[in-house]
């Protein structure tokens, strides 16, 4: 029997394949460059808006070279004020999405999401201790509360991983139940922190902010160190994308076919809290972002991995930048914690997800 | 006679629980295997340890002469592809995406497949007669749909030794015989399989070779008709001699096949 020949006769020419082939790669062009669109349309909302509103086609044409389109207050605004923040914003929005998609990966469960399984309020307080017992100490050109941030998620997904699982697998509410006894412990450690931090004069009211997740002035060099992590955790998910598709498919099944079981959950595990860490440092615990967008991003292009991360990376900017927005503008001058924001938006969509749990969820 | 499989002093336990005690036997190249035995005499056990997901307390089994504790999980899963019984997914794959993860073991570093990953995969669909459902939701399928899609993401593999633990449990007598006519079709194209069997006339009808896992002795090997004594059936099943399943099945055994 040829190669190419079906039993019923027919051809299988590699024509057909190409084509399918071409049409699956468009597809995903296609989606990246619709999510690109949104994430600049969200970029130069965000820019526009805010206490002082700055003309959206003042913006374009100084973009286009017609710098005196803006006045100098306007340019200082853009520069020093927004554009880092957008930046920010779009760094922990990426970076949370990508954390969720792999720990949902890594725990075969939908809801698996960086605050819901407490790493970020591990990454939290492993950052807090990093400020506060070593402020100046950097580990391989990394701040104490970068390292500390990293370990603090490390710590936190074993503890987790270890409480909810039972012979190979984590149902639901065991998984809820570790993340949340994990971030109580966690809360209660970060308000002794607070406590102590009044002694030392330790900005204890920023630490407090920050634990609520809060996008504040950032610094170029901690945005940098920050997208930094996520460029490294972003090369390391592309060979950890076939993985996750087939960690879908329950262990034993992803074992026989080919994987290292132990190296594959250590990979994810340390990528994941990179991403988690990435998060933390520039904004502290932002709730439930991880869990929303890649449940959104999975109803459009379906569950293969390899989409699922790139565009959850971009469109998690994009709600990240746009949450920040509305957090800064709803009650201008002051602001709200952006943690808030997305709790309110993420919430519903856990409840959703859990209610539909009943009914044998599958991602 | 080619031996593809061979099997020298295995010995496995859970704990203190002995389940294969210094068993040895070899599979020939081409051959159709039934293993059978009785619940808890170590057939899944057996398949597990030769797809490599156990590793043996004693002895070894070897692939064409070479341990298989000596190959690597991505060698083990181009030569040897397992069916189990049962599977749960946790995200809504489709038919295609799901024998797609088939050809993992062939995908490198970067993991993009190529044409000839494409290839397989449609090949494989298509000797388990599943292209038509290829863009069907793997958990909205029937059972035997099911087991067909697993036989096909096996086949992506295009291993030697093809494995099946149990693939006509739980399905009704048409999708049974589906199941045995694609096996007997891929036997046909060279590919040696070894398939737990609990129901012994299937085992007599549609297998080459009989392995009998036999508590406390060596596991009886020949031709399941030759092997499925009244003798052998009474002491790996504990079953009297009077009683009627036991007696319908040695009538029908004895027709010709």
């Amino acid at each position: 029997m040829g190669m190419n020949v079906t039993t019923a006769g027919e051809l299988i020419p590699e024509r057909v394949m190409r084509e399918q082939r071409d049409s699956s790669l468009r597809r995903t062009l296609l989606f990246a460059s619709g999510a690109m669109v949104l994430l600049l349309a969200s970029v130069l909302v965000s820019a526009v808006l805010g206490a002082v509103h700055i003309s959206p086609r003042a913006i374009l044409a100084a973009l286009g070279g017609n710098h005196a389109a803006l006045s100098t207050a306007e340019q200082m605004i853009l520069l020093q004020v927004r554009l880092p923040r957008i930046v920010t914003a779009g760094i922990i929005g990426a970076a949370l999405s990508l954390a969720g998609v792999l720990f949902q990966g890594l725990f075969r469960n939908p809801m698996a999401d960086p605050y819901v399984l407490g790493t970020s309020g591990g990454a939290a307080v492993g950052a807090a201790f990093g400020i506060f017992l070593f402020p100046a100490t950097t580990l391989l050109g990394f701040s104490a509360a970068a390292s500390f941030a990293f370990l603090g998620s490390i710590v936190t997904i074993i503890l987790v991983y270890s409480l909810a699982r039972t012979g190979g697998k984590t149902p639901m509410v065991p998984l809820l139940l570790a993340g949340m006894a994990v971030s109580i412990i966690l809360g209660e450690a970060s308000s002794v922190l607070v406590y102590l931090g009044d002694e030392v004069s330790f900005n204890a009211r920023n630490l407090a902010l920050w634990l609520h997740g809060t996008i504040t002035a950032i610094s170029w060099p901690q945005i940098l160190l920050a997208s930094g992590m996520l460029l490294a955790g972003g090369i390391l998910c592309i060979p950890l994308r076939p993985v996750l598709d087939l960690f879908a498919l329950g262990e034993e099944y992803a074992q026989q076919l080919g994987i290292r079981i132990e190296l594959a959950r250590a990979a994810l595990i340390i990528v994941a809290s990179l991403f988690t860490a990435a998060a933390v440092l520039l904004g502290g615990v932002i709730s439930f972002v991880g869990l929303l967008v890649p449940h959104i991003i999975r109803l459009m292009v379906g569950p293969e991995h390899g989409r699922l991360l790139l565009l959850s990376a971009i469109c998690g900017a994009s709600y990240l930048i746009l949450a920040d927005t509305v957090a800064r503008t709803v009650h201008a001058p002051s602001e709200f914690p952006v943690g808030i924001i997305t709790a309110f938006i993420g919430a519903p969509v856990l409840i959703y997800l859990l209610r539909r749990s009943k009914r044998e969820y599958a991602l | 006679m080619n031996s593809l499989l061979s099997v020298h002093n295995l010995s496995f336990d859970y704990g203190a629980r002995p389940i294969l005690d210094e068993v040895n036997f070899e599979i020939a190249r081409g051959e159709t295997v039934a293993l059978m035995g009785a619940n808890g005499a170590g057939k899944t056990t057996l398949l597990k340890i030769f797809a490599g997901l156990l590793t043996p307390s004693g002895g070894e089994v070897c692939l064409l002469g070479r341990p298989l504790a000596a190959c690597s999980r991505r060698e083990l899963a181009r030569s040897i592809a397992l069916v189990p019984q049962e599977v749960s997914i946790s995200v809504d794959f489709t038919v295609l995406q799901f024998v797609r993860q088939g050809r993992a073991p062939y995908l490198s570093f970067l993991g993009i497949p190529q044409n000839s990953d494409r290839l397989a995969v449609w090949k494989a669909m298509d000797l388990a007669g599943v292209e038509h459902l290829a863009h069907r939701r793997f958990n909205e399928l029937s059972g035997g749909e099911r087991q067909r899609v697993k036989i096909a993401l096996a086949l992506a593999q295009e291993p030697q030794l093809l494995l099946l633990d149990e693939p006509a449990q739980h399905l009704d007598i048409g999708r049974q015989a589906e199941i045995f006519s694609v096996l007997e079709k891929l036997n046909q194209q060279g590919i040696t399989i070894v398939a737990a069997v609990h129901d012994l006339e299937s085992a007599c009808r549609h297998f080459t070779q009989g392995i009998l896992l036999c508590p406390g002795s060596p596991p009886i090997v020949g031709a399941p008709p030759e092997i499925l004594t009244p003798a052998a059936i009474q002491a790996v099943f504990d079953l009297k001699a009077s009683e009627n399943g036991h007696s319908a099945f040695l009538v029908k055994q004895k027709e010709p096949a």
